[in-house]
């Protein structure tokens, strides 16, 4: 009831601007400073990428195909590499517009809807293309992802036509499926968890669902618009239709994320890797006898954990549900492979990643804070100044990893199984400032603490993190790399944390001031677009 | 690879290769056309009729020398990618090639251009009969009119990848990428791969390659910087246009000039954007080398203030990192996005600097990772790449104007010196 009604007022104001809750994925959020984004290889005075002028990306596909889950994972994407990307979804105005406990009229997709109807989406419709070009014409946006159905090739080609008029390009997304199963799924995951369908049954509820979208949107046309710049997915990524896109490295790009994009919902863990023998980065040590029990106590409460989760699902009616298997990724480390140990012993696939290596720390080593800031003010200056690009001597900087970990990415979309990372704090900083579409400023200074495990639940609109609390875990392992300290990486082992903040990171960005601090049951913003609710 | 002759499926092949290569993934092409010249080395079409059973025996036997070669080099040389260049028109020839491969664990992934497109067909035609050893030495007409009917023959027996096939991961590039579908892409490599071949084109261009006029600190012998160009750096960007002009490039085209962010890069580019039929674009990512704590010092400063690191870059000039600087790998990663866009776009120069020269320059013609580092770029020289069917033709234009020497060979003392006449 809350959001409802702040998405009202927000969609009313002058300019329709989503904010999520600070503790949530900041997708939505657009970061006040022209920040450079995590992986972004170079900038242009206008802020917009790849020599490419304004693109607008635009939806087609009935609901519960997963356009929603595809705009917001490109965006992220795109985000990432530094293009400026904001996602409009028309169920969000077409929400705000009509009024709360109204339902939306029986014609409104109709191709001869009434007078009435007809008007109501013109205003809704009018009200979000404002903003797009607002976005594009005073905010220095390059992509605004236009995310609706739009079922009618006559209305595709308007759309291109008024578009280009504004000098705009315009690139149709399609996700086209005919294979049952997928469209279950996703109708199961994101469409009837809402308040209409309380008390119904899975399958009640998926079979009302589908006859009411039928009904609401009786006709539907696929692409073939030759004249048109399309990608079209079908069955959620099997095969890719690639109709004329022409402007150049950024759709190729796109086409290349949606090869290993899919819309299945995997859960994807972070855990720390345990302590080793020896701190420091050139001898890749193995675990400690305090790392050890850490890997066996991380490895019975993630089981438990995922037993949990499945317990509460069949609670919740899912009759057949089966958690998908679970895949471990470390990298090629000793302390992390080793920290994999029992999940490898009890049948788990663990794959080594190499480039899932720590940060390089350079000649900064194992060397005391004390002594990094004698031997290298400068460095430490240039280091406050940017702690994300700041590369100290003969390390690497986040930025460096985080376009080393690229690959990491487009596979981490590929992935099919639930996923348990086990790496160093450097790296999970990065990854999840990728999954939670952090400011880059941000991510030097996220925190994972040993004794917690972090959750990442994808929701078609958002990405959810939640922390598991590892019991039992001895207290001087547990702290993070010390989040102040002015050095690069931190020794990977036990470490305490330095008192007094230096430099702690600026106040009111998207992302929570000291790292993550999700609480322990997330506030879930329900996503109700109105065409999830016909 | 999968389609008729003339769609430019070596061009394809061989780049695919070389960008793999170029990344550090081991890639080879095993073209079967060079297995069936060992016995036929200049067939004429009537090799290629459908029921000429002979030549229908020739060509399936080098195809099967092809496989079972490039099935070897996967399991005794660590092979990565194979690239099997041949027509592989008909269905029945994919299955054995695909069954074939998982039968020795190789994922397949097929790549079809098919084009209808008259005037891309003849342009390709046109430069197989001059490139093509099945035609060295031959009347051009009497080639092009025996390769026009070896590709009628191919045609009669040709099966397009389709829904029977659909089981496969496969690629179908239809007229040079206008659409492109993409079926079943399983791992990463083969999404990198796809998303590579789609920026590639195969009309014919020319690249262009330059350092910047000699600098203020090449006089002094001092490395990185933002430097202004000499007076002799200043000569050779007013030549530059004329120095285009000498090696020549078609009327009426648009030829696009990309340059670093640094002075000395746009200020030799300056005369030519002024050239009618110019454009022009800056990329961060195609400045310098970032060497670190040591921009700005000489070679001997280096040598003086950081020995063990004059050492070290000696012995692995590739994966050397300067201190706070970058390694010539790191300059490749940054400059994927180039190469890409490079491959997208059609005449362009690129105005820029030793190391990123180097990098592009390897990537052009293949140059191993240990010698890329080493090779010698001089000042004042436009090097001109035009890529064929099969392989990068490259020139050189000398611009008669005397600079500083920036090279310095492996193992030698910190001065600049003179390349080696016999190494040229």
């Amino acid at each position: 009831m809350d959001t409802l009604l702040t998405a009202e007022i927000v969609a009313n104001s002058p300019r329709f601007r989503r904010k999520s809750s600070t503790f949530v994925d900041a997708i939505h959020d657009l970061p006040e400073k022209a920040d450079l984004a995590p992986a972004q290889l170079y900038s242009t005075e206008s802020g917009r990428l790849f020599h490419s002028g304004r693109i607008v990306i635009i939806t087609v596909g009935l609901p519960a195909r997963g356009k929603t889950h595809i705009s917001v994972a490109l965006a992220r994407y795109l985000r990432w590499l530094g293009v400026k990307t904001r996602i409009f979804h028309l169920g969000d105005y077409r929400r705000a517009t009509i009024p709360f406990g109204e339902d939306m009229p029986d014609d409104y997709f109709y191709v001869n809807a009434s007078a009435s109807s007809v008007l109501l989406r013109q205003k809704i419709v009018r009200k979000c293309r404002e903003d797009i070009y607002h976005f594009l014409n005073h905010e220095n946006g390059q992509i605004a992802i236009y995310d609706a159905v739009n079922p009618l090739a006559a209305g595709r080609r308007s759309l291109a036509k008024e578009f280009a008029k504004h000098d705009i390009e315009t690139l149709f997304i399609e996700s086209w499926c005919d294979d049952e199963r997928i469209i279950e799924e996703n109708v199961r995951r994101v469409k009837i968890s809402s308040p209409d369908y309380v008390g119904w049954s899975w399958e009640d509820a998926v079979k009302h669902y589908l006859t009411r979208i039928s009904s609401r949107i009786p006709q539907f046309q696929t692409m073939e618009e030759k004249d048109l710049n399309y990608i079209k997915m079908i069955n959620a990524g099997e095969r890719l239709i690639v109709n004329n896109c022409s402007f150049g490295y950024l759709s190729h790009r796109i086409v290349f994320y949606l090869t290993n994009l899919h819309i299945k919902s995997r859960h994807t863990y972070f855990a720390r890797a345990g302590v080793s023998q020896e701190a420091t980065y050139k001898s890749d040590s193995s675990l400690s006898e305090q790392g050890e029990e850490y890997a066996t106590k991380m490895t019975e409460c993630l089981l438990r954990h995922r037993e949990t989760e499945k317990q509460e699902m069949l609670d919740r009616g899912e009759q057949k549900y089966e958690l998908k298997p679970l895949t471990v990724w470390t990298s090629t480390r000793r302390r992390t492979i080793e920290t994999a140990k029992y999940l490898h012993e009890s049948g788990y696939k663990v794959r080594q990643r190499s480039q899932m290596s720590q940060l390089n720390p350079g000649v900064c080593e194992s060397m005391s804070e004390g002594r990094i800031r004698l031997e290298y003010p400068e460095e430490v200056a240039k280091h406050d100044l940017d702690p994300y690009h700041h590369r100290y001597p003969r390390a690497e900087s986040y930025h460096d990893l985080a376009v080393r970990l690229e690959p990491i990415i487009l596979e981490l979309e590929r992935e099919q199984n639930d996923l348990l990372i086990i790496a160093h704090e450097s790296v999970l900083r990065v990854l999840y400032g990728y999954l939670m579409a952090c400011n880059a400023a941000d991510i030097p200074f996220l925190e994972f603490p040993r004794d917690e495990i972090i959750e990442i639940i994808p929701e078609s609109y958002q990405n959810e993190a939640r922390r598991i609390h590892i019991p039992g875990l001895p207290k001087e392992i547990i702290p993070g790399s010390p989040q102040d300290l002015k050095i690069p990486v931190p020794p990977s082992g036990v470490t305490t944390p330095m008192a007094g903040g230096l430099g702690s990171p600026q106040e009111g960005l998207a992302t929570p001031q000291n790292g993550l601090r999700t609480p322990r049951e997330p506030e879930r913003i329900t996503q109700q677009h109105v065409e999830d609710v016909v | 690879m999968v389609g008729l002759p003339a769609r430019g499926k070596s061009l394809i092949a061989g780049k695919a290769m070389r960008y793999l290569a170029w990344v550090g993934i081991p890639a080879r092409v095993f073209n079967v056309g060079r297995y069936r010249r060992h016995n036929t080395p200049q067939p004429s079409a009537k090799f290629f009729e459908p029921h000429n059973e002979e030549g229908e025996k020739m060509r399936r036997a080098a195809a099967e020398a092809a496989v079972s070669d490039m099935l070897a080099w996967f399991r005794e040389d660590q092979g990565v990618v194979a690239i099997l260049d041949a027509t592989n028109s008909t269905r029945e020839r994919r299955r054995w090639i695909y069954e074939s491969c998982e039968k020795e664990n190789v994922e397949t992934l097929f790549v079809e251009s098919t084009c209808d497109d008259e005037e891309v067909i003849m342009n390709n035609i046109l430069e197989v009969k001059t490139t093509s050893p099945d035609y060295k030495g031959q009347d051009p007409e009497m080639a092009a009119l025996d390769f026009r009917t070896r590709i009628r023959n191919y045609e009669q027996v040709y099966e397009t990848i389709d829904e029977n096939e659909k089981h496969y991961t496969y690629v179908k590039l239809i007229n040079v990428g206008s659409t492109v579908i993409i079926n079943q892409i399983k791992d990463y490599l083969s999404s990198r791969l796809v998303y590579y071949i789609q920026n590639l084109h195969i009309k014919p261009r020319s690249i262009w390659l330059s350092r910047h006029g000699e600098s203020e600190y090449n006089l002094v012998g001092k490395i990185g910087g933002d430097s202004s160009i000499s007076e002799r750096g200043e000569a050779y960007a007013k030549v530059l246009p004329e120095l285009m002009r000498k090696s020549g490039y078609p009327p009426n085209t648009k030829i696009v000039i990309w340059t670093s962010t640094l002075k000395r890069t746009i200020q030799t580019a300056r005369h030519l954007a002024g050239t009618p039929g110019f454009g022009k674009l800056e990329w961060k990512a195609l400045d310098e080398l970032d060497s670190g704590v040591c921009d700005g010092l000489t070679y001997k400063d280096i040598a003086d203030q950081y020995p063990e690191d004059f050492a070290a870059r000696d012995e692995d000039k590739y994966n050397y990192r300067y201190r706070g600087g970058e390694s010539y790998r790191d300059v490749v990663i940054r400059l994927e996005p180039i190469i890409m866009e490079l491959e997208r776009s059609e005449n362009v120069i690129i105005v820029t600097h030793q190391a990123v020269l180097r990098c592009i320059y390897a990537y052009f013609l293949n140059t191993p990772q240990e010698q890329s580092p080493w090779m010698e770029v001089p000042l004042h020289t436009l090097i001109k790449l035009t890529p064929r069917a099969y392989g990068t033709e490259e020139q050189r234009f000398k611009a008669d104007i005397p600079a500083v020497s920036t090279w310095r060979g492996k193992g030698t003392s910190a001065h600049h010196q003179e390349f080696p006449a016999d190494q040229k």
